[in-house]
């Protein structure tokens, strides 16, 4: 049996007391595209912080490619780190860089390649992802959507093994959405790596996904092929794909009520 | 009661924090290395930016200097010792406090604010996924920056208040320039100098960690990075202040 790319195994995180994720179990394979639904609040974020070593899990392990991060020290974590790209939710792009140098950013920290070899790279990667000639525009000039696509050039320009999309259609409208998830696809053919995408947009998950796991209160309550979960009989699940907010209460969470 | 007694227990999570900040901003420079490139731009940049409303204020501390000074040794009829109040008060106290909370203002308050919006869009989180050190990236070249540019601006800060409490002395309070110019050297050495340079190397070091530090540690939002750069430029003063009687006291028992 193939290595997963990245797994959760019973990993548990809180805040004051306030449990957010709890005995997380969970193993995302290599090379296809993963992504964890779930309501505002489920833990998502977390999730995501936690697989990038932002936040250190109270119980479980976290293992990336079989590395266990939450026993690396600074310099383990960074060697893993150049082989995770990241997209995030307003893209992050730094305001006083042009487009360019948001892109040529990474390869300036972690490579030796000359300025050249660095052009030539951010032009290609930025044709990639559908914004070619844009280096010199800074990220004020841009909208939300193309923000995320220089996000995502920079998360792909060194070549990561995973790449993580936090939120991808968030805060866009419905026909720029449909073309981040159609960038997604078509990204994860072109490119062969593991996608890891976080999103409460159930539409874009079902059109862009090979698996799907659920958060919710804190725990994984479903997981599956997109066949598997559109038909899951789970009340969590249908509510969720139903848009009945709020979802009914886990089994737990139900005994605990007064 | 319960609001009044956890006061001093954030005033310390306050300063254990920040003495974990840099801490930890002096052990990632020294993993990471120091970029020097950055560290340059820099000190040019705040140099530039700070000068022009920092000599306006020098000029304007300097005339004020003069005309108090002459106020009141006029009423000993030694209007004279009007060059020894600029030299004492203005090289030894105000000039270099003036460097300090000008910078602070102008330099400090930018780089808190800056930290706090990079924390707000989560591009220090996107530092941290780039494996790259946020504080070797961003705080490092800063308070190497302030540190190697606050020497000049200190100096050129003495030299407009000198200049202007001259003018005035001179030309409108009429002092003999001769007598004006040998009570300011006659009272001046090379030491207040050295020490007016040092207090506005010590404000820098303080400017740039406490604006860094309340930058970092920001809450998100807008009101969290205005709460930010509010705490900053008190406590950067505050702080400055004080370091200033402590230099003082010591240099000058």
């Amino acid at each position: 049996m193939s290595v997963p790319a990245v797994e959760f195994a019973h990993v548990s995180k809180a805040f004051s007391g306030r449990v957010v994720l709890q005995d997380v179990d969970l193993r995302i394979p290599a090379g296809r595209t993963t992504v964890i639904i779930g309501p505002s609040g489920a833990g998502k974020s977390v999730f995501l912080k936690l697989l990038v070593g932002l936040l250190q899990p109270d119980e479980g392990r976290i293992l990336v490619e079989g590395e266990d991060l939450t026993r690396l020290d600074e310099e383990g974590l960074y060697r893993l780190r150049r082989r995770i790209g990241m997209l995030f939710q307003d893209g992050a792009l730094f305001d006083s860089m042009t487009v360019g140098e948001n892109v040529a950013f990474p390869l300036r920290r972690h490579t030796r390649m000359r300025e050249p070899e660095i052009d030539a790279a951010v032009a290609s990667v930025l044709a990639s992802v559908g914004l070619p000639g844009t280096q010199e525009r800074m990220p004020s000039e841009l909208s939300g959507g193309m923000r995320k696509r220089v996000g995502l050039a920079r998360a792909i320009v060194l070549d990561p093994d995973i790449v993580l999309f936090d939120e991808p259609s968030s805060g866009l409208d419905p026909v720029t959405s449909d073309a981040i998830d159609q960038l997604i696809v078509e990204m994860r053919e072109r490119l062969g790596k593991t996608f890891i995408v976080i999103s409460h947009d159930i539409v874009g998950t079902f059109r862009i996904a090979d698996h799907i796991a659920m958060l919710h209160g804190g725990r994984i309550v479903a997981r599956g092929t997109p066949e598997e979960i559109r038909h899951s009989p789970d009340p969590v699940v249908r509510a969720f794909l139903r848009r009945n907010i709020p979802l009914p209460p886990l089994p737990g969470e139900r005994e605990e009520s007064p | 009661m319960t609001a009044a007694a956890g006061i001093p227990a954030r005033f310390l999570a306050t300063v254990g924090g920040y003495a974990g900040f840099t801490w930890d901003c002096a052990a990632a420079t020294l993993r990471h290395g120091l970029r020097t490139d950055a560290t340059l731009r820099e000190a040019y940049v705040i140099g530039v930016r700070s000068l022009p409303v920092l000599v306006t204020m020098a000029v304007f501390v300097g005339t004020n200097l003069s005309i108090q000074g002459h106020a009141a040794f006029r009423t000993l009829g030694a209007h004279s010792l009007v060059g020894m109040f600029v030299a004492l008060a203005g090289v030894r106290e105000v000039c270099p406090l003036l460097a300090g909370t000008m910078v602070a203002a102008k330099t400090g308050t930018e780089i808190c604010a800056q930290l706090a919006v990079m924390r707000t869009k989560e591009q220090i989180d996107a530092l941290e996924v780039m494996a790259v050190n946020p504080y070797a990236e961003l705080i490092a070249p800063r308070l190497l920056g302030i540190v190697l540019v606050m020497p000049a601006l200190t100096v050129l800060t003495l030299a407009a208040a000198i200049a202007s409490a001259t003018a005035v002395a001179v030309w409108q309070l009429d002092v003999n320039p001769g007598e004006f110019r040998d009570y300011v050297f006659d009272n001046i050495r090379l030491a207040d100098v050295g020490i007016a340079v040092l207090k506005g190397v010590l404000f820098g070091a303080v400017i740039a960690t406490v604006s860094g530090f309340f930058g970092l540690t920001s809450e998100r939002g807008p009101e969290g990075v205005g709460r930010a750069t509010n705490r900053a430029i008190v406590a950067i003063c505050v702080v400055c202040v004080m370091l200033n009687y402590l230099v003082t006291a010591v240099a000058y028992r």
